[in-house]
């Protein structure tokens, strides 16, 4: 198996996973507890359905949509995701590089494997960071007075994550930063000679945002829930968000908002944005997958903030239902990391092509010119 | 496999399969007929869906809840059940341990293999017993009085068993009590030496509450669907639980409520909680699983006594849920019957330390920090 052959989300897991120790690819594929909510992040869009319109003399759909103050070439961009180069020795470089050459927009995690001026000195396309707010503030500050100084267009403060989801495969696999020879992984790490040897021949891993602010993460074998759970500041409240919006000063947004109530709240305290998410299905298990929530968010605060769906978007489809229902753009994390893992920024490239090339076909077949032709006439709930 | 490697229900559910002869294992985890039921109780769960809020200061988490006028560390407790000492040769002491290790309840089944006495000096936090209302007067009498006088907390009435339920599994197996060996189960005891020799070796097998009075589970063999069929008394009518109710004189409650108009008739003859429960898919096969039902009864009676939701729980996003709708607390049996037979005390606290961090974790993760916060705009159902 080839990246040509690559066509969809499952070609690119399955190639991802021929690639990748295991422990590095079930740290990707898996969610939470149960994965209840992982799954249904992607099954919800099956209980809506499309409804096109005919003899519309679509031409050329326009896919391009505005967020964070930037135009964006499709209504799809690449989520904050961390420590890419594990993926591939490019890691970050590559998914900036090929959202770049989209047109689309690429997210820095702070737990990046390159830094915000190393990605600022390779690419000019749009760019988002995603924050977390450490107990360490001069951590935090730091962060943000960087990304001002490198340009970035946009912020994102995760707020879904306090605390580390219970993420049983890591627990089974020994999944750490850096990777770390157990055992049981040993094997699966033989089996990928050439991951391995990459791996050893390039940059040293580490956390490149925060590597001299703390040793976690670089100097010790640390698995990312210990990581989360150290760091990260559980007593985060409206408060602390607000701060770090007037020290931004510019497009912001709240990731992993899910309820209206917040959302509301989130205009109050000046976001710009939100991004429904359930972190990849990653953290609360049995929570509601951002599909089924976006109607009931984009209703009450559609007009006042951009909207944007993170989580279970593997097509196309995917993507025309959650604009139809009120979002203003998608974001996907492991369709990309897969295809990062399958391929570097070749891998991106393609997954960008496939699902520019989805979205516009089912544009012009739903009978849609642009983005904002899609609303709720379009779709049809089942129940 | 390893204690060490139990990260959640269906762990430990491997690790006492591995333990454990095959009908004992079949005997907890099997249930009536089809095992609709059993499959709904806990999939029932996944129709609804948790909606946190975010940025509310979450560092500190209180779990705490108070049933029947006792102030619990955790919203969930040990439900009452039958046989421990032929999961793990500790059997009940080792759970009343656990419990009392985490300040939570637990129950004695009346089908307990040791006694309210040595139970009540074993562990001093919150206790229940869990009541089946024999045909012997005498022994329902006996029992009663010795519950009481081991100052247990709650008595429990089982209102569900009245006859025992189709246990397929156990028809297969041959399971009864005491274990008997038959042609078709010496394979399967034969394969687990260690509980044999534990069998043999840590104390005889006994059913202390009950020995005095009949044969039946201890000299003379029987299953446990023949067991609730012939010795439990079918004409038991709400009469009967109120008198039941009134010789008790402590909190009460009926364990094994469905539908509405009996949660309404529980609170009219004076009792304190109830559990709505279908005794773990193991009695009537089709009908409704717990939370199914827990919002309708909550309604109509949860303002007036405690309200628990039993049966299907493996996580605590499920008692998230429950208690958002209004659950006062969650109690299982297979919740720590695995993990009883897996490590016997260890294996109960480790499992009850498993929930307690998914409460904990969930409930950061939904923005609250005490049970109170939770409530029905968490939820939104499918």
């Amino acid at each position: 198996m080839n990246l040509k052959d690559c066509y969809n989300f499952n070609d690119f897991r399955r190639l991802a996973k021929k690639k990748l120790p295991a422990p590095i690819f079930h740290y990707i594929d898996g969610g939470s507890d149960d994965e209840i909510t992982l799954n249904r992040n992607t099954n919800a869009f099956n209980d809506c359905d499309l409804v096109p319109n005919i003899l519309a003399s679509v031409g050329e759909p326009d896919l391009s949509t505005t967020i964070f103050g930037r135009k964006i070439d499709m209504p799809l961009f690449l989520s904050p995701t961390a420590m890419q180069s594990l993926y591939t020795p490019e890691g970050d470089r590559a998914s900036a590089r090929a959202a770049e050459k989209y047109g689309t927009m690429y997210s820095m995690s702070t737990m990046a494997s390159f830094s915000i001026e190393e990605i600022a000195d390779i690419s000019n396309g749009p760019k988002l960071f995603q924050l977390y707010v450490h107990k360490d503030q001069s951590i935090t500050d730091d962060l943000i007075d960087r990304c001002r100084a490198a340009n970035f267009d946009g912020l994102c403060l995760t707020v879904d994550t306090l605390v580390a989801g219970n993420r049983e495969r890591d627990l089974r696999t020994g999944f750490t930063t850096p990777p770390k020879l157990t055992l049981e992984s040993l094997l699966s790490f033989a089996m990928r000679p050439e991951w391995v040897f990459k791996y050893l021949t390039n940059k040293k891993f580490e956390l490149a945002n925060i590597k001299n602010k703390t040793d976690k993460g670089t100097n010790i074998a640390k698995s990312v829930m210990d990581y989360i759970n150290e760091q990260y500041d559980p007593a985060m409240n409206w408060e602390d968000a607000e701060y770090c919006i007037k020290r931004w000063n510019g497009p912001f947004a709240l990731k992993g908002v899910m309820s209206v109530e917040d959302a509301k709240r989130a205009i109050d305290i000046g976001c710009t944005a939100i991004m429904i998410s359930n972190h990849g299905g990653r953290q609360l298990d049995g929570s509601r997958s951002p599909f089924d929530q976006v109607k009931a968010i984009s209703d009450a605060v559609g007009d006042k903030l951009e909207i944007i769906l993170d989580g279970g978007v593997r097509r196309g489809t995917h993507v025309l239902k959650a604009l139809a229902a009120g979002a203003k753009a998608c974001s996907f994390g492991k369709m990309f990391l897969f295809s990062l893992g399958a391929g570097g920024q070749q891998g991106v490239e393609r997954a960008l092509q496939n699902m520019h090339d989805e979205i516009r076909r089912n544009m012009i077949l739903m009978g849609c010119k642009s983005a904002s032709e899609l609303n709720n006439s379009k779709i049809i709930y089942k129940k | 496999m390893n204690l060490k490697d139990c990260h959640n229900f269906s762990d430990f559910r491997k690790l006492a399969k591995k333990k454990l002869p095959s009908p004992i294992f079949h005997y907890i985890d099997g249930a009536a007929d089809d095992e609709i039921t059993y499959d709904r109780n806990t999939s029932a769960f996944n129709d609804v869906d948790l909606v946190p809020n975010v940025l509310r200061g979450v560092e500190n988490v209180d779990l705490s809840t108070t049933i029947f006028g006792k102030k619990l560390d955790l919203p969930f407790y040990l439900a009452p059940t039958a046989l421990q000492r032929l999961f793990h040769y500790d059997g009940e002491r080792a759970v009343g341990k656990a419990a009392q290790k985490f300040n939570t309840m637990f129950g004695v089944s009346a089908l307990a293999t040791v006694s309210v006495e040595e139970i009540a000096s074993l562990v001093d936090t919150p206790k229940m017993f869990q009541f089946y209302f024999h045909k012997d007067r005498g022994l329902n009498d006996a029992v009663m009085a010795r519950v009481k006088a081991a100052k247990f907390d709650v008595m429990a009435l089982t209102v569900d068993t009245i006859t025992g339920g189709n246990r397929e599994r156990d028809l297969r197996t041959g399971f009864t009590s005491p274990p008997k060996l038959t042609m078709s189960s010496l394979f399967s005891f034969a394969l687990k030496p260690m509980w044999g020799i534990n069998y043999l070796t840590k104390g005889k097998f006994e059913l202390p509450h009950l020995q005095d009075h009949v044969t039946e589970g201890t000299s003379t063999t029987t299953s446990i669907g023949n067991y609730f069929s012939s010795m439990l008394d079918q004409s038991m009518n709400w009469k009967d639980a109120e008198k039941l109710r009134s010789q008790w004189g402590g909190h009460f409650a009926l364990k094994g409520i469905m539908s509405v108009d009996d949660a309404k008739r529980a609170v009219d003859i004076g009792c304190t909680g109830i559990m709505v429960s279908n005794h773990g898919g193991r009695q009537l096969d089709g009908s409704r699983a717990p939370f199914d039902q827990l919002a309708e009864i909550v309604d109509a009676v949860g303002d007036k006594l405690d309200v628990i939701c039993e049966g299907g729980i493996h996580r605590g996003t499920h008692m998230l849920k429950a208690l958002s709708l209004g659950a006062k607390a969650c109690s299982g049996g297979r919740l720590y019957l695995y993990a009883l037979a897996a490590a016997g005390q260890a294996g109960v606290e480790r499992a009850v330390n498993q929930y307690r961090l998914e409460l904990e974790r969930g409930m950061k993760l939904m923005g609250c920090t005490k049970i109170s916060d939770l409530n029905r705009n968490n939820l939104r159902f499918r």
